[in-house]
C-alpha cells in the first residue's frame, strides 16, 4: 500500500539520529516558548531560521515544526497554571483549565491536556498522510495559470478566515506584495523601489520583517500593558487523571480533533480558530452547559486537541501544494526557498523523503512532547518565574544578532528596526501583520505565474477562467469574498472569533 | 477622550499611511516599464500593486472621517525609544565594537524600557548574556563578528 510505504519512508526519515536531535531541540525550545508568555513562535521561527541553514532540508523543516506544534502545547502549561495564554492558541485553555488548577485538579488539567493534544496529534499525521496523496496527484496538473489562480485562493482564504477586518487584511496583503516586488526584476534585471541601495537588490529579507513586525513590535507594545503573573501555589499532586475524568473527556477529544484537522487545513484559520470553534462545540453538547468556565474538563479537551490537530493539519497546504495557510507556513516555505528548494505543486514529488520525514517527525515529536512535557512540568514552571523585564532585552539582543546573521548585514538590523516600528503602528491601528507576511513570501511567485501564465495567453486575461482548474478555484475565491458581504455570515464570523 | 471628534484615528491612521505607501511606491517606479499584459515591463506589477493600495488607503482615510469616534492608545514614548535605541545602537556598534561590548550596550539599552529595570541586575546579566551570545554565535555558529574592538 502506498500510504504505508510512503509513512515507512517518512519514518526511515524521521528516525535518522540528527534528525531525532533536532526534532527534539525543536520541541524543546517551542515548549520554552510557548511557556514564557512574551514571545510568539513567528519571531522565534524566524529567529532559528539562520541556524537551520546548515543543516539539510529535511532537518531543517523538522526543526522548524517542531518550533510550531512544540509552542503550542507548551501554551497550555501556562494558561492552566497562571492564566495568561503563553500564545493565542491557548487562550480558551484558560477558561476551565485554570479553573481547574484553582479548584486543586492542576495535575489532571495538565494530565488531559497532553493527552488530548498527542491523541489529536496522532491522528492529524494519519489525516495528513491520508489526504497528500490525492491533492498532490492533482497538483501535478496545474500550470502557470492554475498556479497562480491558487495562490490568490492561499491569500484570499488567509484573509476571510483569519481574524480582523477582511478590508484591511486584503490592504496588508496588498502591502506585502509590493515589499516583495522590492529588488531586481528576474526577467528584464531592472532594480525596482531599491533606492540604490546594494543591500535590497536581492529583495526585501523576510526574518528581519518578521522578527521586527511581530517581534519587537509587540515587546514595545507589551510593554505598554504591565501584566502580573501568578503562578498558582499548591504544587501538582497527582498527573494521572482518574477514569472518569478520561471517560469525560475522551468523547471531546474525539470531536475537537476532527474539528481541529479540518479547520486547520483551511489557510487562514491558523492557532485561534479551532480551539474556540471546539469550545463552543463542546459547550453547546453538554448536558448542563453552566459546568464551562467552572473547571469543565471537556473544556480543557475538545479545544487542546483541536488546537494541536489544527496545528498540524495546516502544513497540509504547505507539503502538498507549497502554499502557506498561514503566516507562520509563510515563513517555513521561506525557509524552504533558503534551502534552494523552490514550492509549488510539485513539492511532493520532488522532495518525497523531505515531506514525508516531516509528516512522519510529527508523530515522533507528539510522543517526545508526551515525555518531556508530564515528568518535566516542574522545569516548565520554574521558567515561568523568569521576570519579562530580563526575558525581553535578551530577545532583543538575539533578535539583533539572529537578523544580523542572516547575511551579515547590518542593513537587516536597520530594516528590523523600522519595521519595529511599524508592527508598533499597526497594533495602535489595529491591523494584524500576518496576512503582510504572506504577501510578502508569496509576491515573488504570484508575479511569475502571472506573467508566465500572461505570456502563454498572450495576454488574454480570461485565460484563468477558460480552464477549468483555474475557474474552479476562483470560483471559491468569488464564492468566500461574496459570502464575507452577507451580513449573516459577517455575524457568525465575529461570533467565532471574538476573544 | 475621542468622543469629541467624530473621527476613527485607528482607520484614518492607517489609512493616510497606505495612501503614503502607494504615493511614494508610484513616485519611485515611475521611470520603469510598464508594457502591456502580454508582455509585462517591470513596472506593471508595482503599478497594478500600488494602485490597489491607494484605493485601499482613500477607502480607510474616508471611512476614518466618517467614523464612530475611535481613538487609539495612548503612546508610551518609553519602551519604543528604548527598543528603537537598543537596536540602533548595535546596528551602529556591532562591527566596529564587536559582539561582547555591543552585546552589553544593547541589554542595558533595551531593559530602559521598563522602569522596574534595575542597574545591579541588569549589568550582570547582560555581561552574562554576552558571553552567551559570543559563545553560540561566534564559536558555535561561526558568524563572521569580531568578539573585540579592532
Amino acid at each position: 500500500m502506498d500510504l504505508f510505504n510512503n509513512l515507512l519512508m517518512g519514518l526511515s526519515t524521521a528516525l535518522e539520529l540528527n534528525n531525532l536531535l533536532f526534532c527534539l531541540i525543536g520541541v524543546v525550545i517551542g515548549t520554552a516558548i510557548g511557556v514564557l508568555p512574551g514571545i510568539g513562535p513567528i519571531p522565534t521561527v524566524a529567529l532559528l531560521l539562520p541556524f537551520t541553514f546548515g543543516l539539510s532540508p529535511a532537518s531543517a523543516m523538522i526543526m522548524l515544526a517542531g518550533i510550531f506544534y512544540g509552542a503550542q502545547y507548551g501554551g497550555s502549561t501556562t494558561a492552566i497554571l497562571v492564566n495568561v495564554p503563553g500564545e493565542t492558541s491557548s487562550v480558551v485553555t484558560c477558561i476551565d483549565g485554570h479553573e481547574m488548577a484553582k479548584q486543586g485538579r492542576a495535575g489532571t488539567a495538565l494530565a488531559i491536556a497532553a493527552i488530548a493534544s498527542f491523541f489529536a496529534g496522532t491522528m492529524a499525521t494519519i489525516v495528513i498522510a491520508v489526504l497528500s496523496v490525492p491533492l498532490s496527484i492533482l497538483a501535478l496538473k496545474f500550470t502557470a495559470v492554475e498556479y497562480f489562480s491558487l495562490l490568490v485562493l492561499g491569500l484570499i482564504a488567509a484573509v476571510v478566515l483569519a481574524h480582523g477586518s477582511v478590508a484591511k487584511s486584503l490592504a496588508m496583503v496588498l502591502l506585502g506584495l509590493l515589499l516583495g516586488l522590492v529588488g531586481i526584476d528576474v526577467s528584464s534585471g531592472v532594480a525596482r523601489m531599491t533606492f540604490g541601495i546594494a543591500a535590497l537588490s536581492d529583495g526585501l529579507d523576510f526574518v528581519p520583517i518578521a522578527m521586527g513586525l511581530f517581534g519587537l513590535g509587540e515587546i514595545i507594545a507589551n510593554l505598554e500593558r504591565p501584566a502580573e503573573r501568578r503562578v498558582v501555589g499548591q504544587s501538582i499532586r497527582s498527573l494521572i487523571p482518574g477514569i472518569a475524568d478520561l471517560r469525560a473527556a475522551f468523547p471531546a477529544m474525539v470531536r475537537g480533533t476532527a474539528l481541529g484537522s479540518v479547520l486547520g487545513v483551511l489557510p487562514g484559520g491558523g492557532a485561534a480558530l479551532p480551539p474556540f470553534s471546539s469550545y463552543a462545540l463542546e459547550k453547546k453538547l453538554a448536558r448542563d452547559p453552566s459546568r464551562f468556565g467552572k473547571g469543565a474538563i471537556e473544556g480543557v479537551a475538545g479545544p487542546e486537541a483541536a488546537n494541536n490537530a489544527g496545528a498540524q493539519t495546516s502544513f497540509i497546504p504547505l507539503l502538498t501544494l507549497g502554499i502557506p495557510a498561514n503566516a507562520l507556513m509563510a515563513l517555513m516555505i521561506g525557509a524552504l526557498m533558503m534551502q534552494g528548494i523552490q514550492p509549488g505543486p510539485q513539492i511532493m514529488t520532488e522532495q518525497p523523503k523531505l515531506v514525508w520525514g516531516v509528516i512522519a517527525s510529527m508523530w515522533v515529536g507528539n510522543l517526545m512532547l508526551l515525555v518531556i512535557n508530564l515528568p518535566l512540568i516542574g522545569l516548565w514552571v520554574s521558567m515561568l518565574k523568569i521576570p519579562y523585564r530580563l526575558l525581553f532585552p535578551a530577545i532583543v539582543l538575539f533578535c539583533c544578532i539572529g537578523t544580523y546573521g542572516i547575511a551579515n548585514s547590518l542593513f537587516n538590523v536597520w530594516l528590523m528596526m523600522g519595521c519595529a516600528m511599524v508592527g508598533y503602528f499597526f497594533i495602535k491601528v489595529g491591523v494584524e501583520p500576518a496576512p503582510l507576511l504572506l504577501g510578502l513570501v508569496l509576491g515573488p511567485q504570484l508575479e511569475e505565474n502571472f506573467r508566465r501564465a500572461m505570456l502563454i495567453a498572450d495576454g488574454d486575461f480570461t485565460v484563468f477562467l477558460s480552464r477549468p482548474i483555474s475557474a474552479a478555484i476562483l470560483g471559491v475565491v468569488a464564492t468566500l469574498l461574496l459570502a464575507m458581504l452577507s451580513p449573516q455570515i459577517v455575524k457568525t464570523r465575529k461570533e467565532a472569533l471574538a476573544e | 477622550m475621542m468622543t469629541r471628534f467624530r473621527i476613527d484615528l485607528q482607520d484614518l491612521l492607517f489609512g493616510l499611511f497606505l495612501v503614503a505607501v502607494a504615493t511614494g511606491t508610484l513616485v519611485a517606479t515611475r521611470n520603469l516599464t510598464v508594457g502591456h499584459a502580454a508582455d509585462m515591463g517591470p513596472g506593471y506589477m508595482p503599478r497594478v500593486v500600488a494602485l490597489a493600495l491607494l484605493g485601499f488607503g482613500l477607502f480607510f482615510t474616508g471611512r476614518g472621517f466618517w467614523g464612530t469616534g475611535r481613538g487609539i492608545a495612548a503612546v508610551e514614548l518609553r519602551p519604543l525609544l528604548a527598543i528603537l535605541a537598543s537596536v540602533g545602537v548595535f546596528a551602529l556598534a556591532a562591527e566596529r565594537l564587536g559582539l561582547a561590548i555591543v552585546s552589553v550596550v544593547t541589554v542595558v539599552f533595551a531593559s530602559l524600557a521598563t522602569r522596574e529595570g534595575r542597574l545591579l541586575e541588569t549589568v550582570p546579566f547582560a555581561v552574562a548574556l554576552s558571553g552567551a551570545a559570543v559563545l553560540l554565535f561566534v564559536k558555535l555558529l561561526g558568524l563572521p563578528i569580531p568578539i573585540w574592538p579592532r
